[in-house]
């Protein structure tokens, strides 16, 4: 139905695309109602600590997940502390995800995660890296008439997960956002640190992944690597705060998820 | 498509009824309770989802239907605040003065049953975050916590309808 209706959208959640509409900031022919697909709906394990989550999966069923919450914690914890229970209940990680706002939550993680995008078109299926699907803001890697299936994430493993926002009000957007997954045996081992809030490109701090790469996970060594997040990244300033707010304001964010990655690899999460 | 107004028929249960009808697709869903099914308890606040005083229930789920369209409700049930909120959480509503001016009550209550229902024993701090998606503007939250946590399972008193709150001190939000 999304191939044939050129201009069509595909909703699930809503919970931003009828703002989009009632503010009439996009032109659409059609809305396509994609929200009941159960095979958009499940959750489901490898056995072996990897797994998919459908693209209309709700947060709340994300938060209530116990697979989700064993396999990669990080995502659950995310859902649950998205917006608020109504949000929570009709608002899907899919649609997070493809919205692609700059601040939204989910993909800067999945870029962290090195998630892999599950979408199926009329072309048939195709896999994209997390890295490739956000292109720019509002802008994901989605041909016509495709679609986002699911969002696989293989085993943590060893890995950890930081992950910082910086909200003005418990209700408003973040100015400021950083996520980061290291692995940790006594130092710092394949860093991926991804700056939410800049743009819909969701951009790495590759600056920030060199210095602490193969580094003590000590807070002198995080400090000193967190500094370096303006190498190659430009905040805009707009209404909320200005660019030089969010480039402090993002260093001060990479410290602290970088922190919270290393004290989860020394189990210090409980 | 770009100039077709469609319309949808659509099959619900409306506070346990069943019906059918048929609902143009730009329709939001708060917008057919009030207008075309006449339940004007359900209340518009902000229409951009962010007040919560059009939450009522979908198939269970806590839902602002002014981010639903009416055309999404075939096939499930919907309740409204006219279906009643439990006596227990509507007294308690009323020994706490947790309704200042009533227009956020409705969301209120329907938020507060669906953390009810999830858990019965909520400390304040679950409350509060439960009825995050309900803003009163009348800023009388403290006195609708405290409605909560009277019906809380467990809690001081838990059953016991009398004045508790005239005892207790005011807490700092």
């Amino acid at each position: 139905m999304l191939a044939a209706n050129p201009g069509s959208r595909p909703l699930a959640g809503g919970q931003s695309l009828l703002n989009v509409l009632k503010h009439r900031a996009a032109e659409v022919e059609a809305v396509i109602d994609i929200s009941r697909l159960e095979e958009l709906r499940g959750i489901e394990g490898d056995g072996s600590g990897g797994i998919e989550i459908g693209a209309a999966c709700s947060y709340d069923q994300i938060a209530g997940s116990g697979a989700v919450a064993a396999a990669h914690p990080k995502v659950a914890e995310v859902a649950d502390g998205l917006v608020d229970q109504q949000v929570r209940c009709r608002g899907t990680i899919g649609g997070n995800a493809c919205f692609n706002d700059p601040g939204s939550n989910y993909p800067p993680l999945l870029v962290a995660m090195e998630a892999t995008m599950r979408v199926t078109g009329p072309g048939g299926d195709r896999k994209v890296a997390a890295g490739d699907f956000f292109q720019d803001t509002y802008r994901v890697d989605l041909g016509p008439g495709e679609l986002l299936r699911s969002i696989v994430l293989a085993p943590a493993g060893d890995a950890t997960v930081g992950y910082s926002s910086l909200q003005m009000a418990s209700d408003s957007w973040a100015v400021a956002r950083a996520v980061a997954r290291i692995r940790c045996n006594g130092t710092i081992a394949e860093p991926r640190v991804v700056i939410g809030c800049v743009s819909g490109a969701q951009p790495r701090a590759a600056a920030v992944e060199q210095a602490v790469d193969g580094a003590e996970p000590s807070a002198e060594a995080i400090t000193a690597a967190a500094a370096r997040v303006d190498e190659g990244i430009e905040p805009g300033g707009d209404a909320h705060a200005s660019g030089a707010y969010r480039r402090k304001m993002a260093t001060v964010m990479v410290e602290r998820a970088l922190t919270e990655a290393t004290e989860r690899a020394r189990g210090d999460d409980g | 498509m770009a100039d077709v107004e469609s319309t949808h028929s659509i099959e619900f249960e409306l506070n346990g009824e069943p019906k059918a009808t048929v609902v143009p697709g730009r329709e939001l869903l708060v917008h057919f309770i009030r207008d075309d099914l006449g339940l004007k308890g359900t209340h518009i606040g902000c229409d951009t989802g962010n007040c919560g005083a059009c939450t009522v229930r979908v198939d269970g789920q806590l839902v602002k239907s002014c981010m639903m369209l009416a055309a999404q409700l075939d096939g499930c049930s919907v309740e409204t605040i006219e279906a009643g909120p439990a006596a227990e959480l509507r007294e308690a509503f009323n020994a706490e003065h947790a309704v200042q001016c009533g227009y956020c009550t409705p969301g209120m209550l329907a938020s507060a049953a669906f953390l009810l229902e999830r858990n019965p024993d909520p400390s304040s701090d679950e409350i509060r975050r439960a009825l995050k998606g309900n803003i009163c503007r009348c800023t009388g939250y403290e006195n609708i916590v405290r409605a909560v946590e009277r019906v809380a399972a467990g809690g001081p008193n838990s059953g016991d309808m009398g004045p508790k709150s005239a005892h207790r001190p005011v807490e700092a939000s």
